[in-house]
């Protein structure tokens, strides 16, 4: 009892920051500095997102955009992670593909979409292609790192102890290389979705991305701000998922810091 | 860049070439040969500049506004742990939300202009920026601000002198990240659109327009040249100013 207490009280203080962001933008809202039309109140936002929730088009663009995001991604993951084991594991593979990605990372791959979209069409295929291929790096380059940085003690005492080759692979190697391999899935997930709005904002006709466009060509901001914050409760979602089946999977380790992208 | 992967690359060029050249690509495959001939047109022109100018700007820019603000509340939020307490929610419900959706929104508030697209890039280049600075500060060894506390160091001193040296190699991490995600949002934000007319990614959905696919490519290989430049930079500056700190040396080439 005294526990569940600590931790509603816990709770409550960490979301006291965003009560407070809250009430400044209501403040600012209401302050009558600025056009409503522009800066809508939060009760506004709110009609919009009920207004959102319960129409039949939020489904076909909701169904566009999560197709896009995990075909995407789960295309990068079948080439990204076999092609990473390949440039740690091959030494052909890691002298001329491996430089191709490290070198490559700071050229921002969306430059190619209008060329992606003249290959593959303006529908899904276009927009899938571009979003494998952004989260390839990450993924490609931390299960490279992962792969080479197992510590050969592991693989020789296994071995000692008479382990079959399979059995260094996968109980050895695996486990070995997965953190690695998770943090590069959690920085791409992310990019898997910006891309994903991105490239429906610039081009599309169905997708979150377009619809957050669309009600803003039709200044309707309260309905802008309604689709971001669907757009927001997606990624985070997707995020926490993510994040928990690492944890379950990887229970060993604690999940370290994801910034170093690489 | 080691010479076999050179050799691959170039080797990718020159079936490019022969296959355009024998007729076997479409013709939005432009063939090598005609896009560097686009390509030195345009820097003859001077035009090439002038939307490399312009596209530099709104990223740079971008990215001091929002690598300052994120190292700066990174920096204090790892050694207060009131800020940290105030910022850490609001971070972590809104760090995975992809920024670009954001986009509509200063659309309608600043117009398709410069302002727009700067405040887009510093919000998306503040999070990498602030997390590093703030895990940077957290990660530093006690020992060290104990020592120089022990040789009478000021907390001006340690901070500046200690905690923000140590704390560099995460920074960088954070920058790296942050300058990558710069120039996806500015080709991005160019593409959707720019009142001036100038900019790469303007270029590019223009010379689309346009069909001029020679154009396009072009102004994809200045961007891949300035954002490979760019990165550079920073690994050349992170390289000088963590001189004495080399202590992660073995991420310097990824």
């Amino acid at each position: 009892m005294r526990r569940a207490q600590r931790l509603i009280t816990a709770g409550l203080s960490r979301l006291f920051p965003v009560v407070v962001a809250l009430a400044a933008w209501e403040a600012v809202a209401r302050s009558g500095a600025v056009n409503p039309r522009l800066f809508p109140g939060l009760g506004a936002i709110a009609q919009q997102l009920v207004f959102l929730l319960g129409s039949p088009q939020l489904g076909l663009h909701l169904g566009a955009s999560l197709t896009r995001v995990v075909t995407g991604f789960a295309l990068a993951i079948a080439i990204g992670i076999p092609l990473g084991i390949l440039m740690s594991r091959v030494a052909l593979f890691g002298r001329v593909i491996e430089p191709v990605f490290s070198f490559g990372y700071p050229v921002p791959r969306i430059a190619l979409y209008p060329i992606a979209v003249f290959l593959f069409g303006i529908g899904h295929l276009s927009k899938v292609v571009l979003i494998a291929l952004e989260c390839l790096y990450p993924i490609a380059i931390n299960t490279y790192y992962g792969v080479q940085n197992i510590n050969r003690l592991y693989i020789w005492s296994a071995e000692n102890m008479g382990a079959s080759r399979a059995d260094v692979i996968f109980k050895v190697m695996a486990p070995a290389a997965a953190p690695h391999v998770f943090s590069g899935l959690r920085i791409a997930l992310p990019i898997a979705f910006i891309i994903t709005v991105l490239t429906e904002m610039v081009s599309s006709t169905e997708g979150l991305g377009w619809m957050i466009l669309y009600a803003s060509a039709s200044l309707v901001q309260a309905r802008v701000f309604a689709g971001v914050a669907i757009v927001a409760a997606i990624g985070f979602v997707m995020d926490s998922l993510l994040a928990g089946l690492r944890n379950r999977l990887i229970f060993w380790e604690k999940e370290g810091l994801l910034v170093a992208m690489r | 860049m080691p010479r076999a992967s050179l050799a691959f690359l170039i080797g990718l060029l020159v079936l490019w070439q022969w296959l355009a050249s024998s007729g076997l690509l479409p013709r939005y495959l432009t063939s090598p040969a005609v896009i560097a001939r686009e390509f030195a047109l345009l820097l003859q022109t001077g035009e090439l500049f002038q939307h490399s100018a312009v596209s530099l700007y709104r990223s740079l820019a971008g990215l001091a506004l929002g690598a300052g603000l994120g190292i700066g509340i990174g920096l204090a939020a790892g050694t207060s742990r009131r800020v940290a307490g105030f910022f850490e929610p609001l971070v972590s419900l809104t760090y995975p939300v992809p920024k670009v959706a954001l986009l509509p929104i200063l659309l309608v508030w600043f117009g398709i202009s410069d302002t727009s697209k700067i405040l887009l890039i510093a919000v998306s280049c503040f999070y990498p920026c602030y997390i590093a600075a703030l895990y940077g500060v957290r990660a530093v060894d006690p020992i060290w601000i104990w020592a120089s506390q022990n040789m009478g160091a000021s907390p001006r001193q340690v901070f500046f002198k200690v905690i923000v040296p140590a704390a560099g190699v995460h920074i960088f991490g954070g920058l790296r990240v942050s300058l990558a995600l710069a120039f996806i949002l500015m080709v991005a934000s160019e593409l959707i659109g720019s009142s001036n007319r100038l900019g790469l990614g303007f270029l590019i959905i223009n010379a689309d327009a346009g069909g001029r696919f020679d154009i396009m490519f072009a102004a994809i290989v200045a961007i891949a040249i300035l954002g490979f430049a760019a990165d550079r930079l920073l690994l050349g500056l992170r390289k000088r100013w963590l001189a004495g700190y080399a202590v992660m040396e073995e991420s310097a080439h990824a």
